[in-house]
């Protein structure tokens, strides 16, 4: 990817997402930040329903009652996929970080998610059958 | 292949660098933090904490209060100075960011202490 395409802007929030043009690198680029938003939104309203804890049995178990639908399981999967695909390739970015396989981070994106793929789909069999 | 800035983690111009290694290292902390917590939440025994009982009960084992707060203090700096990143990407005017970061700041602290709270009561309830 040419080096000025990434230059900070106010106006590339949409360029983020562009999958035109993109090599392996781009696509892992957008797979973390797509993710990273998602989970970030995530977090603060598992936060907030949590909430319902401090009021009791009736409260948390009522909220359980109302998400235990195969719908809500979907979405709860969704989220767990963006953790599991946004902390393998974190670790990726890690390993680069402190200059471990710089020259092989194709490779191991590839390898990363082909193990993330196998968790998602363990983790969904699961609570889909649970 | 020549190996150039784009191919490694590196802070972005304007970054902290203290806080861009603190997203790194938190970053590394939650896959380890995350993975406990998604493992305890849907394979721990065959319904997972589905009541509030069971949550009350999982609390009062010490190691997990301790867990669940180190869990969150991780994954809500990570949060906020992923956050400010992606901003960054954005160009923020000077003014802008200083504004920004007073709101991650008290935005950070703020959710931090109401989760030791929540996580105090459960303990409590015990």
């Amino acid at each position: 990817m040419d080096i000025r395409h990434n230059r900070p802007s106010p106006t590339k929030f949409w360029n983020w997402f562009n999958p035109v043009g993109r090599q392996t690198g781009g696509w892992a680029f957008i797979l973390h930040r797509i993710t990273a938003l998602g989970l970030t939104f995530y977090l603060y309203l598992h936060l907030a329903v949590l909430g319902q804890l401090a009021k009791g049995p009736e409260g948390y178990d009522g909220f359980l009652a109302l998400v235990r639908n195969p719908i809500a399981i979907a979405g709860e999967l969704l989220v767990v996929a963006a953790g599991i695909l946004h902390g393998l390739n974190g670790i990726r970015i890690i390993l680069t970080t402190f200059g471990l396989s710089v020259t092989r981070q194709k490779q191991l994106f590839y390898v990363l998610m082909v193990i993330a793929l196998v968790v998602i789909l363990i983790f969904g069999s699961r609570m889909f059958t649970a | 292949m020549s190996i150039n800035t784009q191919s490694v983690s590196a802070p972005r111009s304007g970054e902290n660098t203290w806080l861009w290694l603190l997203k790194i290292v938190t970053g590394g902390l939650l896959v380890i933090l995350l993975g406990i917590h998604l493992v305890v939440n849907h394979f721990m025994d065959e319904k997972g904490l589905l009541t509030y009982a069971d949550v009350v009960a999982y609390y009062q084992n010490p190691i997990i209060p301790i867990m669940e707060i180190s869990f969150l203090a991780a994954v809500v700096t990570h949060s906020l100075t992923g956050l400010r990143g992606i901003v960054l990407d954005l160009k923020p005017s000077r003014i802008f960011l200083r504004v920004f970061d007073v709101i991650l700041v008290i935005a950070g602290v703020s959710v931090i202490v109401y989760g030791i709270w929540l996580v105090l009561v459960i303990v409590s309830k015990g």
